[in-house]
């Protein structure tokens, strides 16, 4: 490809934010996703052999540190930047097979893109081989906290005749201990178990970082954050699955995807 | 996780798929399981404007993954 490239107005003031590589022969269709600026198009950049790149101008303003900062104490705006990067990738997998680029990688001209990408060509190749009909599927698994006042319950030991109020606090205190030990060592074994299971069907799996109490007066605690690559034609049997597991073992199994497979084309 | 997906204010309207929860998208877009839990904890430390690397992407975000216990044990 040899189109013009437009002379920015300023060195420095613009920057090519790549969404996706993908691969086409031909310059791919980029209607439908405006992106994340509005001032400039998408548009494909040729990066290797059958290899294209889904990219856009953007202010290279709008991408500093600083901005990245401010962007990160920011939720809704950081989930403008996530949900319109997300959309670009979701429409270019929907037509071509294509390998998703993180968040925020960006390049300050096209010449550099297009080095820094060929460069890559041979991983983007082998991402694409890998994931070829295959979907990422994300399954999170929760235990609900047992209610606060179930503790004293629990504890059926009642004080020796005589003892004092110090020692019915230190046998309260010790089986306050020992339920949230027997909590943790079960939500471990059922964690456990969904992985051990849905990986037994999946191609490749990652264990992500679970995701914090947001909301305490949920009641229940993500015992798995977990992302799964998954053939075409055994999503259905992974559904079946999850439903199996949320009877077998009574945590609240949550099935997410279909995901292009974001986790799993960096580790080629 | 059922929460209320943040409204897109952009010019255009997002047709693309509003329904995934934020937290379970930056975890895939962000690639280093960057999780937000009410206060941003998170603070990206050295994000250069170049990326030269697929894998540089925010790889100094998630040293520490926070407990999922209320009281900090370890799961």
């Amino acid at each position: 490809m040899t189109e013009d490239i437009p002379a920015p107005a300023e060195a420095g003031t613009e920057a090519v934010y790549v969404y996706a590589v993908c691969r086409a022969e031909e310059p791919p269709d980029l209607t439908g996703p405006a992106g994340l600026s509005c001032e400039s198009p998408l548009r494909p950049l040729a990066v290797g052999p059958a290899l294209t790149a889904v990219v856009q101008t953007v202010r290279a303003a709008d991408f500093t540190d600083e901005a990245w900062q401010a962007r990160l104490a920011d939720e809704p705006e950081l989930e403008r930047y996530a949900r319109a990067h997300h959309e670009v990738v979701c429409a270019v997998a929907a037509r071509l097979p294509t390998v998703p680029l993180p968040l925020a990688t960006l390049y300050h001209d096209e010449q550099r893109a297009r080095a820094a990408l060929s460069r890559e060509s041979r991983r983007f190749h082998a991402a694409l081989e890998r994931t070829a009909n295959h979907s990422e599927w994300g399954v999170k698994v929760y235990v609900t906290d047992a209610p606060a006042g179930q503790a004293a319950g629990a504890a059926p030991q009642p004080p020796a005749a005589g003892a004092g109020a110090g020692r019915a606090y230190l046998d309260r205190k010790r089986s306050l201990r020992d339920r949230r030990e027997r909590q943790r060592s079960d939500a471990l074994r059922i964690a456990d178990a969904v992985d051990a299971d849905v990986s037994a069907l999946a191609t490749a799996s990652r264990r992500l970082p679970p995701h914090g109490g947001r909301a305490p007066e949920e009641r229940r605690t993500q015992v798995l954050n977990a992302t799964y690559l998954v053939a075409g034609e055994r999503a259905a049997e992974l559904a079946r699955l999850a439903r199996n597991l949320r009877e077998r073992t009574g945590a609240q199994v949550e099935l997410s995807g279909p995901w292009v497979p974001y986790s799993f084309v960096g580790e080629v | 996780m059922e929460r209320a997906v943040v409204p897109w204010d952009g010019p255009e309207p997002l047709s693309g798929p509003i329904g995934v929860p934020l937290v379970d998208l930056l975890d895939r877009v962000l690639a280093t399981g960057v999780v937000i839990s009410g206060d941003l904890v998170i603070a990206i430390a050295d994000v250069p404007l170049v990326r030269l690397s697929l894998h540089a992407l925010l790889s100094s975000v998630s040293e520490r993954v926070p407990a999922p216990w209320a009281d900090g044990g370890p799961l």
